[in-house]
């Protein structure tokens, strides 16, 4: 068993009064690809950030792997529009890229025909393909994702987790993301958590979703439908690489 | 006279564009006013300290920052409150204090809008040596800096301590105002900040171009305003924004014609 990347050990944090993260502990491991779902305000998010060592909790601890590099793609991201900065420049801010590998990166998510474009005034789907450009520009360990989707519309969705997909596979790092997308999340053969401050349960999809505490917070009515759906995709549960399934789903 | 005048004023400008850049993408317009008003009251302590007024206003600066990034930690009130009153705190202190001191009001005035008769030789020396070694450390901040401009939480996740750069940040801020009150006067150095920054968003595309645009069109706009000053007898500090704001309506009539008439997009 290798060490750990990123591990988390009885984090617990308060805000307002309220415990936010009630002793969660997690780790991340090499390859792992771990989802992080919960309903709004159950801590995604805060957990994200204390995994980064963004913000530190009153109590538990986070260890990085030594040399730990990590990729993070933010939920917000807003750049005021008198600051100039095209894409090619943005993605070579603070490191030491050369023009080839800028134009490799973007590449690579598919986004080397905006280099030139000024990153003001992007659609949503262009700029969460460049931030994840970005992510991958100090060539990570581990990515970080916090809710990379959810201003993208079905088929950006689909596209953008098929990337995530690749990514996972050829650059063999390992992806922790928070998810409001279940149908996504839920429709692969990765590992799930699922978090209300503390943590109900994780573990693969089709476990959560017949696990009591998953039912009671998501209803029923999903979580049978996830049943189905994972049942009728049986078939594509043994190999990550084909997507075929996500095709599918398009309209 | 002009000589020593001219190389504060060319050393401010080459400052002035740059950091006019970053009060403009970072919204600090009110925090450049905040800052400004506190250098009244550096005067004030520098002449009761037996400092050179550069020092103090400097200090008074550090003051102002220290407070404001404190106070906001607090979460009590939000920055822009927090500004207004520290803002006003600092110029009423500054004012009062200038008073007690036996100020003529002639003097106060000259601060609060700028005079040829503040720049002697002596003060040039400061004022260059501070300009250059703000210059170097802006230079070596840039990147970071403009990586937290874009989003502070990826400059935050990649290493950059952005505390400290935020800190640096305004007291490289806190230079410029020490520098540029002698020659535009309190009331209008956020001015000689963000003209200058903005007539250069108009024309650029990447972010080294608009700070060096705004250095151009600052010492433009100062070199224009000491002549002018002289010849109209008119205070120092408007004459030089006047000019600046000039030039921000030429270029952007040209740049609105330019859309207009589809040279660009």
């Amino acid at each position: 068993m290798s060490e750990p990347l990123v591990e988390a050990k009885h984090l617990n944090v308060r805000r307002q009064g309220g415990l936010v993260l009630d002793n969660v502990s997690l780790t991340l491991g090499e390859r792992d690809f771990i989802t992080l779902i919960g309903p709004n305000g159950a801590g995604k998010s805060v957990l994200l950030r204390h995994l980064l060592k963004l913000e530190s909790s009153e109590s538990g601890s986070v260890i990085h792997r030594q040399g730990l590099r990590i990729g993070y793609l933010p939920e917000r991201f807003q750049i005021d529009p008198s600051l100039p900065m095209p894409v090619k420049r943005f993605l070579a801010l603070n490191n030491k890229l050369t023009n080839d590998q800028i134009v490799e990166l973007a590449a690579e998510t598919d986004c080397e025909n905006l280099l030139d474009k000024p990153l003001v005034g992007l659609s949503g789907g262009e700029l969460q393909r460049v931030l994840l450009a970005r992510a991958l520009s100090n060539d990570p360990h581990v990515l970080m994702l916090d809710e990379p989707a959810q201003n993208l519309d079905v088929s950006g969705q689909l596209r953008f987790y098929e990337l995530i997909d690749a990514l996972f596979e050829k650059r063999q790092l390992s992806v922790l993301m928070v998810s409001h997308d279940l149908h996504m999340v839920m429709n692969s053969t990765r590992q799930v958590v699922c978090l209300y401050h503390h943590i109900c349960c994780s573990g693969a999809p089709d476990s959560v979703a017949r696990d009591p505490e998953f039912i009671q917070m998501f209803g029923n009515e999903m979580a049978q439908m996830m049943a189905v759906y994972q049942h009728s995709h049986a078939h594509d549960h043994t190999h990550d690489h084909d997507h075929t399934h996500l095709h599918e789903m398009k309209p | 006279m002009m000589t020593p005048m001219l190389m504060t004023a060319l050393a401010l400008a080459l400052l002035a564009g740059p950091l006019g850049c970053f009060v403009v993408w970072r919204r600090m317009a009110y925090f450049g006013d905040g800052l400004a008003h506190s250098a009244l009251l550096g005067v004030a302590v520098g002449l009761i300290a037996g400092m050179s007024n550069q020092i103090g206003m400097i200090l008074a600066a550090v003051l102002f920052a220290v407070m404001l990034l404190w106070l906001r930690t607090q979460r009590l009130l939000a920055t822009d409150t927090l500004l207004g009153i520290l803002a006003h705190a600092a110029l009423s202190f500054g004012v009062v204090a200038m008073a007690l001191l036996g100020f003529e009001d002639a003097e106060v005035h000259d601060y609060l809008l700028g005079s040829l008769d503040n720049v002697s030789a002596d003060s040039l020396v400061y004022v260059v040596l501070g300009c250059g070694l703000a210059l170097g450390l802006l230079m070596r901040l840039w990147p970071g800096l403009l990586l937290m401009t874009t989003s502070e939480e990826l400059a935050h996740a990649e290493g950059v301590p952005v505390r400290v750069y935020e800190f640096l940040l305004m007291l490289l801020l806190g230079i410029v105002v020490a520098g540029a009150v002698q020659i535009v006067g309190i009331l209008l150095i956020t001015s000689l900040l963000i003209i200058p920054a903005s007539t250069a968003r108009l024309i650029a595309r990447q972010p080294e171009t608009m700070a060096i645009g705004g250095s151009v069109m600052a010492a433009l706009g100062m070199l224009g305003g000491l002549p002018v000053s002289e010849a109209l007898n008119v205070p120092l500090g408007p004459a030089i924004v006047t000019l600046t704001v000039a030039m921000f309506l030429m270029v952007l009539s040209a740049r609105l014609l330019a859309e207009r008439l589809n040279l660009i997009n």
